[in-house]
């Protein structure tokens, strides 16, 4: 109860669920970059506003109804609209900058909520070694 | 995450092939006659892929379809003085291989490869940055 209080509370589930997001749009974009120069391939993302916007709802929502810590394990990606608007004459639309910025923004994301998240696994480590 | 990684290997195990088909391409690029000594030069070869990775296309990844040769037609220079392979107005038959279309493939497939080992690096920080939260 009291390990499930600390680990489930504040910012850290939210963390958690944002470093599986930045993971499994990674695998999609890692997809998308080996098929470069694939005929007729048309990329492929997941929607990271819509995410964080269902993320934001689930939390207000939580906060308006006092329910204590909210849970976002039913909230998944979802494939965004990724259409470029260029179109090659073999029907794919890749775009090799766009991959690699998305790669590049993607992985620096993943980078912060996984170092947030070891700042407050130190905090807790701190304050745990403190009680004993 | 591990999943890009091989995603990854597929995709420059598609690029090398391509790059060794292009390099075939323009080693032959004045082979006018066969294996077997006959008068039929070379064809130029095309490389496909595929979405999908080799071992199992329903997994992603890239793959090569296959390679097929270039069935545009061959390039005809005047030379008279071969006997051997002119035919009766004195032009001979090269394969159909364009240099620089050859070249412009080939910066393809570079960058290619490389954004492939980019993709590669970036998956290994970011697993070695997860892998931190245990320490």
């Amino acid at each position: 109860m009291f390990m499930d209080h600390i680990l489930n509370s504040g910012s850290t589930p939210l963390l958690q669920k944002m470093m599986d997001f930045t993971a499994a749009r990674h695998d999609l974009i890692a997809e998308n970059i080996v098929n470069i120069s694939t005929p007729g391939y048309v990329q492929k993302d997941y929607s990271v506003a819509n995410f964080q916007h269902r993320l934001q709802d689930r939390l207000a929502s939580s906060q308006r109804s006092g329910n204590g810590s909210p849970r976002f394990d039913d909230i998944q990606p979802t494939l965004g609209d990724s259409n470029t608007g260029m179109l090659f004459h073999d029907r794919g639309n890749r775009s090799a900058e766009q991959m690699m910025s998305d790669l590049s923004s993607n992985a620096l994301r993943h980078n912060l909520y996984a170092e947030l998240l070891r700042k407050q696994f130190d905090s807790m480590k701190s304050v745990l070694s403190e009680r004993v | 995450m591990f999943e890009a990684l091989e995603m990854g290997a597929t995709g420059l195990t598609a690029q090398r092939v391509r790059m060794n088909t292009i390099a075939n391409n323009l080693l032959n690029i004045d082979s006018i006659e066969n294996a077997q000594g006959q008068n039929i030069p070379f064809r130029r070869r095309l490389v496909t892929f595929q979405p999908g990775s080799p071992t199992d296309p329903k997994k992603p990844g890239v793959h090569v379809a296959k390679i097929e040769e270039d069935q545009s037609p061959f390039r005809r220079v005047y030379e008279p003085g071969d006997k051997k392979h002119a035919d009766a107005e004195g032009y001979v038959l090269h394969p159909n291989v364009n240099l620089e279309a050859e070249f412009v493939n080939m910066l393809e497939a570079t960058r290619a490869y490389e954004a492939n080992v980019t993709m590669m690096e970036t998956t290994k920080s970011m697993i070695s940055s997860s892998l931190r939260l245990l320490a």
